[in-house]
């Protein structure tokens, strides 16, 4: 019973957050699931991660074009760091689903107010969501809102705020984008000091009313003197806006589904959890903390064990937590960004705004060789704490531990992870190569690190080790 | 007793120096430290950020901003290398002294910028360090560095020989969280920026505990993560209270008697920047340099980052023969200039 906890714990801990250490996971088993839940949807009850110690290490200013890198090696840090694990894990999805690019700004301040906002609102109801995100000056330029104007309207914004963040195509017609967009008129951002001479600037939202078309306009059966708050407002009452986000809630927090572009024409693979979903929502106003608990609480999630593809986020993320290095600020921190762009993720920077391709389309053959190649050389120094303490609790054991127990012992650290029948013969097989694993005296010891040093390099090459 | 009437404390603004680059040359890119020379050059200590370390130099400015040269240039953790610089000093025959907190060691260059010898080593030992970082050296070539991981002071002679050391962790006096920037005063007293404990402390040469100054919070006579600290000939402290983003000034007796945002204006290579890119002219006329910003933008990084003329990263206090008082901006990338007035 304590080993079924342990592995679902374990479980709602790499999907509501980046994975725990195995004595953070006892913790958690301790106080119980109910209450781990409450916990994560309430970030507020634990303390803010100290920035402080962050910058007075790396001289994080607006540098120039490059500073996105650091800040993209922060984001990683603060994951690996925080105590509020849900709030980094829903910046990140709402990142995912309100995809905004840095290559077209360029202005990094911009893109980390954007991701500040995500933390501050990311388990509010989605009518704060919305109108935050309209007022977000990296997304208002992102989608061109800031071209547009009462005399020209510019349909970007009006479009993808309804194709893409909240009912999905088929819920309105080329009418609602248009009339969306000329609602949203006037809403724009200050223009930011340049960058020279002192480096880059973030701004904020300007709403210019004399910019504003203040006509009448018809929106999705509705008539009115629209502005953008009146779009939302009508936009978070429709059954198709719940119905949306569940399916991001789904495929971001229990399993794979298709990429958005095909949600038209295949239906989610689980309807109930999304019906449960949706109707959290419209009990509660629209808020993302019902409608998670729901998700975190059910059957269904429980059991959706290693049904994701990591992103390689989650993959490096998760990865450094269990080696357990970058917990105070070190070097090296930014070639985790760099491994997680090389793997396809560039975060503060989605290549579209459809935003990242997940699932099976994180795998190409340059992918799965960065991911497989980063995690074994994360393995390779066993002096790391999260090593050393995986290999004290094999010591634990006793003398000498069988090879059988040695391979169980590492899967059960790792995760607990669930090993296919050909990958546990091949990790049997390498246990077995070297007998025993003694601890007797100091060559052994050594001899024996060397080798639950191989082995967790194996275990991370594993296909397995792809799912989370 | 004298009958004369204590003069106010008045700091005035004089100048900026400085303008980013992504580039060697001109401009400073995350600039940690400076010192001035008897000659009036002014180096400036380029720490950069790790993505992009190949740009870590010092830069050699004169105070009509002509670009002279640089030094130091090639990150890396060979001689006359820099990786991350903290700080840096200059000794009686005016060698520069340098910190580095990921290879623990001081590096030292003649005032030519030759390179002539580092020392130090990773460690909890006597003349070992765990990230150093500030650096002050007294009138008889003592030198003092800030051993932050250590949570220590370190006294070496001017070639490097361990003299004493003394700290320790906590927040007790005479104990240190992280200590960053150290200076020494005309007494040959020295003071140190407590990180962690949010204050400054004082000790005697030989690290006897004298006083402490401040506490934790954003009043007057508050500190938030202090970097540095210079003194006057009159006992004035000038405080880099860099988690506040300002400048606090304390009288001999630890009042406060000045709280500076910052007032930066633009500097002579801006100007000629201007003068030849008009239409960047017209895109900074149009912006505006000190935004109202909405209620949750209101911690000092906050305004900071988005208000021009205020100091945003702090890092370094340094005064100058001359009295002329620096205060170094590692994130706007220049460094302001006060005065007291006379």
């Amino acid at each position: 019973m304590a080993d079924k906890d342990l592995a679902l714990m374990a479980h709602l801990m790499r999907r509501a957050g980046f994975g725990a250490t195995r004595e953070e996971l006892e913790a958690y088993v301790a106080k119980g699931y109910e209450e781990v839940v409450e916990d994560l949807l309430h970030p507020e009850r634990f303390p803010e991660l100290d920035d402080t110690l962050f910058c007075r290490y790396y001289a994080l200013g607006s540098t120039m074009v490059d500073a996105t890198v650091m800040w993209h090696a922060r984001w990683l840090y603060r994951m690996i760091n925080t105590q509020r694990p849900l709030e980094e894990k829903m910046a990140l999805f709402w990142h995912h689903v309100f995809a905004t690019g840095w290559h077209k700004s360029e202005n990094t301040p911009a893109m980390v107010h954007q991701m500040d906002t995500f933390r501050r609102n990311g388990l509010s109801d989605m009518r704060t969501i919305l109108l935050d995100l309209s007022r977000d000056p990296a997304m208002l330029d992102w989608l061109d809102n800031n071209e547009n104007h009462k005399s020209a309207a510019n349909e970007n914004y009006g479009r993808e705020l309804l194709e893409l963040f909240s009912m999905g195509v088929g819920n309105y017609s080329e009418q609602d984008i248009k009339n969306a967009a000329r609602a949203f008129t006037g809403w724009t951002f200050a223009q930011p000091i340049p960058l020279y001479p002192y480096g880059y600037y973030s701004t904020h939202f300007e709403y210019r009313e004399g910019d504003h078309d203040d006509s009448e306009k018809t929106f999705l059966g509705h008539t009115g003197r629209f502005n953008g708050e009146d779009i939302i407002d009508i936009v978070v009452q429709q059954p198709a806006t719940p119905r949306f986000i569940a399916r991001h809630l789904y495929n971001f927090f229990v399993a794979d589904e298709p990429q958005v572009p095909a949600w038209q024409i295949e239906p989610p693979q689980d309807p109930e959890a999304i019906e449960a979903m949706c109707q959290a929502y419209t009990e509660s106003d629209g808020n993302l903390r019902a409608m998670l608990r729901v998700l975190f609480n059910s059957a269904s999630f429980k059991a959706a064990r290693f049904k994701r593809v990591k992103s390689p986020t989650e993959l490096i993320a998760g990865t450094i937590r269990l080696v357990g290095t970058h917990r105070f600020p070190e070097p090296g921190l930014h070639d985790l960004a760099t491994a997680s762009t090389a793997m396809g993720q560039f975060l503060h920077n989605a290549p579209t705004v459809e935003g990242w391709h997940t699932g099976k389309e994180w795998i190409d053959g340059g992918t799965l060789t960065e991911r497989v190649n980063f995690a074994v050389n994360e393995m390779a120094d066993v002096s790391k704490p999260g090593i050393q303490d995986m290999i004290q609790r094999l010591r634990a054991q006793g003398p000498a531990v069988a090879p059988e127990t040695f391979v169980d012992t590492c899967l059960d650290l790792m995760g607990p992870l669930e090993m296919g029948d050909e990958a546990r013969r091949a990790l049997s097989r390498y246990a077995h190569s070297g007998g025993e694993l003694r601890f007797g005296t100091p060559e052994e010891a050594d001899a024996s690190a060397a080798r639950v040093g191989r082995m967790l390099q194996l275990i991370v090459a594993t296909q397995e080790y792809q799912f989370g | 007793m004298s009958t004369q009437t204590a003069t106010a404390f008045q700091l005035d603004y004089v100048k900026t120096i400085g303008s980013v680059t992504v580039q060697l040359g001109r401009g400073f890119i995350n600039p940690y430290d400076v010192a001035v020379s008897q000659d009036g050059r002014i180096f400036v200590l380029n720490r950069c950020d790790s993505a992009r370390a190949q740009l870590v130099r010092v830069g050699i400015i004169n105070w009509d901003e002509d670009y002279l040269g640089e030094f130091g240039k090639g990150y890396g953790p060979g001689d006359g290398q820099l990786m991350l610089p903290v700080a840096m000093a200059l000794d009686s025959q005016e060698r520069f002294h340098i910190t580095d907190e990921h290879t623990h060691q001081v590096s030292i260059f003649d005032l030519s910028g030759e390179f002539v010898k580092k020392w130090g080593s990773s460690g909890s030992g006597d003349g070992q360090f765990n990230g150093p970082a500030g650096i002050a050296i007294d009138a008889d070539d003592h030198i003092y560095v800030a051993d932050q991981h250590n949570h220590r002071l370190q006294k070496f002679t001017a070639d490097g020989q361990f003299v004493t050391q003394w700290g320790g962790a906590g927040s007790e006096p005479g104990q240190f969280n992280m200590p960053w920037g150290v200076t020494v005063d005309t007494q040959g007293d020295v003071y140190v920026a407590d990180w962690r404990n949010d204050r400054i402390q004082k000790f005697t040469s030989s690290g006897a505990f004298l006083a402490s100054y401040g506490e934790s919070g954003n009043s007057d006579g508050q500190l938030h993560r202090p970097s540095g600290v210079a003194v006057d000939p009159d006992g004035y402290m000038y405080i880099s209270d860099w988690g506040n983003e300002r400048l606090q000034v304390l009288s001999p007796d630890g009042d406060c008697v000045a709280n500076l945002r910052g007032q930066a204006t633009l500097s002579k290579w801006a100007e000629e920047f201007f003068a030849v890119n008009p239409d960047e002219r017209e895109t900074r006329a149009q912006s505006n340099l000190v935004p109202a910003l909405p209620p949750h933008l209101s911690a000092p990084h906050h305004v900071s980052s988005q208000t021009e003329p205020y100091f945003w990263g702090p890092v370094s206090v340094k005064l100058d023969r001359e009295g002329r008082l620096f205060v170094t901006e590692a994130n706007r990338h220049r460094v302001q200039v006060y005065q007291r007035a006379k």
